[in-house]
């Protein structure tokens, strides 16, 4: 039967199948786009209305107002200002200095030949499947014993408050097996002749990794450090279940004392919410190709 | 993240690797700060935290070893028991997140006009942090919010109530936050495991006659193994240790219904300041998700791919 159709006729049914299964697949689309979008959209829109009742299910907002805004803005009970500045600290030294240690040590694994390789690269594979259950009791023990939470007093005793608190928060997440693998992968792609050849110029070693790894390797860098952005900005948990100063806390973190402090205000905790969300969004938009580049190199390994 | 096969060294093959003192010493030089770091944050909390599961520990005084003495204590602590019971409920999310996120990635793979909105719009709750997606979801859930709302209209729920508040529902509710904020990173990883599909075989077996759904079952699908491998195994885990979300949305509540087993360990660690006891408890967690890890294995035949 099919045999005797037209090609004409054959080509005009593909096209309405296609047309058809196309609308099936964006109303679908359109469905779970909502499903996933609405709650943060709700929450905007609501963090921009003064009154009203709070919780409704809506669409547009009843009324607008910077009320919420200026609350968390001028907020005397929460340091809003102060745990954005640590946020972009926090984000600034933790990406910059895992995206430095990863790099600097995938070029020995991926390019060097040298005694203990082979056996190191196992070995930190398996740390990234082994089981690390007691690594928030046993890391904060260890920062505890560092000394990293100890009261400095004296002339330089605020800094020195400041940094170890910081570094305190930051340590934990340097060293990142992901992005050794991830670099270390790129690095394999790069020519051993190049190397080869700069050697032979009497490069140093850290010359060829500036000059010729750290470029040829630069969109992965680039896609790791913006996981790790992401991964810094949005992380809490550490940070909140370290006895840090309040003021040192960074704005994930700080949301939940705000959602604990403003109870009584809960649209100023969602404009802190969207305040909170907004750098992640601007830097996801920007990064986006590079973002899911990196991903997939994660999964085609 | 995908854990990735151990790639031989740069050497030559048949020759046989000949080390100079210098290389090697700037190799570990490059190696250093990273493994210091790694031993220290990664390492350590491995052997230390193997330790103490086997002493009575409160920081203040050096940890007693007290043997076995914890795991007996857990066989008979019925709070860890229902943490453990609560954990293998959220199992339940795996599954559903797995099929879901498959469809979605088999979705978004057609090259569709504007399908870069949908894959960006699916991904925004996978950059958002736990914490800010655990007070969204805490007020979406509120007794006047927009899940009541919807639930009422569509006739599912009688008297408005918020799903967190249920010691029936509060579970469940926290697990669709789960599958609400993972489906679109899975759903990237499938997508990627997808675009990796040679395209020729599917080509072939269509021209063949076969039909959509037997080329999906019989050639795509186990295309994706490795891929349904790395990602069931990621949930699985992630599941078992599910703690985010609890933390910022019940704490655990209402009476103990969304108590997981890794808050326990948390319980028990910073407000109990018990630190072997939580660690007994989390070295047989993880002993559990190691077991479940092993069962995906299996069920995946070791994420190998037939195509």
């Amino acid at each position: 039967m099919t045999a005797q159709l037209s090609a004409a006729q054959m080509k005009r049914r593909r096209q309405t199948r296609t047309r058809l299964l196309n609308t099936l697949a964006y109303a679908v689309l359109i469905v779970i786009a909502l499903i996933t979008l609405y709650p943060f959209y709700w929450t905007f829109i609501t963090s921009l209305e003064s009154t009203g009742n709070i919780y409704d299910a809506k669409l547009l907002p009843a009324n607008l107002s910077p009320r919420n805004y200026a609350a968390v803005f001028t907020g005397t009970t929460v340091p809003f200002w102060r745990m954005a500045v640590n946020s972009i600290v926090i984000c600034t030294a933790g990406v910059s200095l895992t995206v430095l240690l990863a790099s600097l040590a995938a070029y020995p694994l991926a390019k060097m030949r040298f005694p203990g390789q082979n056996a190191l690269f196992v070995a930190i594979l398996t740390l990234m499947v082994l089981p690390n259950e007691a690594g928030l009791i046993v890391n904060y023990i260890t920062t505890v014993k560092l000394g990293l939470l100890q009261i400095h007093s004296g002339p330089l005793g605020a800094a020195l408050n400041m940094i170890s608190q910081y570094a305190a928060i930051v340590l934990p997440s340097l060293a990142s097996i992901v992005g050794l693998f991830l670099i270390r992968q790129a690095y394999m792609g790069v020519p051993t002749e190049l190397i080869e050849a700069a050697r032979i110029d009497g490069a140093k070693e850290l010359t060829i990794w500036r000059r010729v790894m750290l470029p040829l390797a630069l969109p992965t860098i680039v896609a790791f450090a913006i996981l790790e952005f992401v991964a810094f900005w949005n992380s809490f948990l550490w940070a909140r279940i370290l006895p840090i100063d309040e003021e040192m806390l960074p704005l994930s973190a700080g949301l939940l004392n705000l959602s604990g402090q403003f109870s009584t205000n809960s649209r100023a905790v969602m404009a802190g919410a969207v305040l909170t969300v907004l750098p992640i969004l601007v830097v996801f938009m920007f990064g986006q190709r590079y973002f899911m580049r990196g991903l997939e190199g994660a999964v085609k390994g | 993240m995908g854990s990735k096969p151990a790639a031989p060294p740069a050497t030559q093959e048949g020759t046989r690797p000949r080390f100079s003192v210098r290389t090697t010493l700037l190799a570990y030089a490059f190696l250093l700060p990273f493994l210091l770091l790694l031993g220290l944050y990664h390492t350590w909390p491995v052997l230390f935290g193997t330790y103490l599961a086997f002493t009575d520990y409160n920081i203040i005084s050096p940890p007693r070893f007290v043997g076995l003495h914890n795991f007996q204590l857990l066989l008979h602590d019925n709070q860890f028991w229902s943490g453990v019971v609560n954990s293998l409920k959220y199992l339940l999310v795996v599954p559903v997140l797995q099929l879901l996120s498959i469809g979605l990635a088999l979705l978004v793979n057609r090259p569709l006009p504007g399908i870069g909105f949908f894959r960006t719009a699916y991904y925004v709750p996978v950059v958002t942090s736990f914490a800010v997606v655990g007070l969204i979801w805490t007020w979406m859930y509120q007794q006047d919010g927009p899940v009541t709302f919807l639930l009422q209209h569509l006739g599912l729920m009688k008297n408005p109530h918020s799903l967190l508040n249920d010691p029936g529902s509060a579970l469940y509710a926290v697990m669709f936050v789960t599958l609400w904020k993972g489906i679109g990173y899975y759903m990237v990883l499938y997508l990627a495991g997808l675009q990796g599909i040679p395209k020729d075989h599917e080509e072939a077996a269509m021209i063949d006659g076969a039909s959509r759904w037997q080329v999906f079952w019989h050639i795509t699908l186990p295309a994706l193994r490795p891929t349904v491998l790395v990602c069931s195994l990621l949930s699985t885990i992630s599941a078992i240790k599910v703690f985010e979300e609890i933390y910022v949305m019940t704490q655990g509540g209402p009476v103990g219904s969304t108590y997981t087993a890794l808050f326990f360990t948390y319980s028990r660690a910073f407000q109990d300041f018990r630190y072997g006891y939580a660690a007994a408890a989390g070295l047989v967690i993880a002993v559990i998700s190691l077991i479940f890890g092993a069962v995906n294995f299996r069920l995946t035949r070791g994420g190998r791919s037939d195509a």
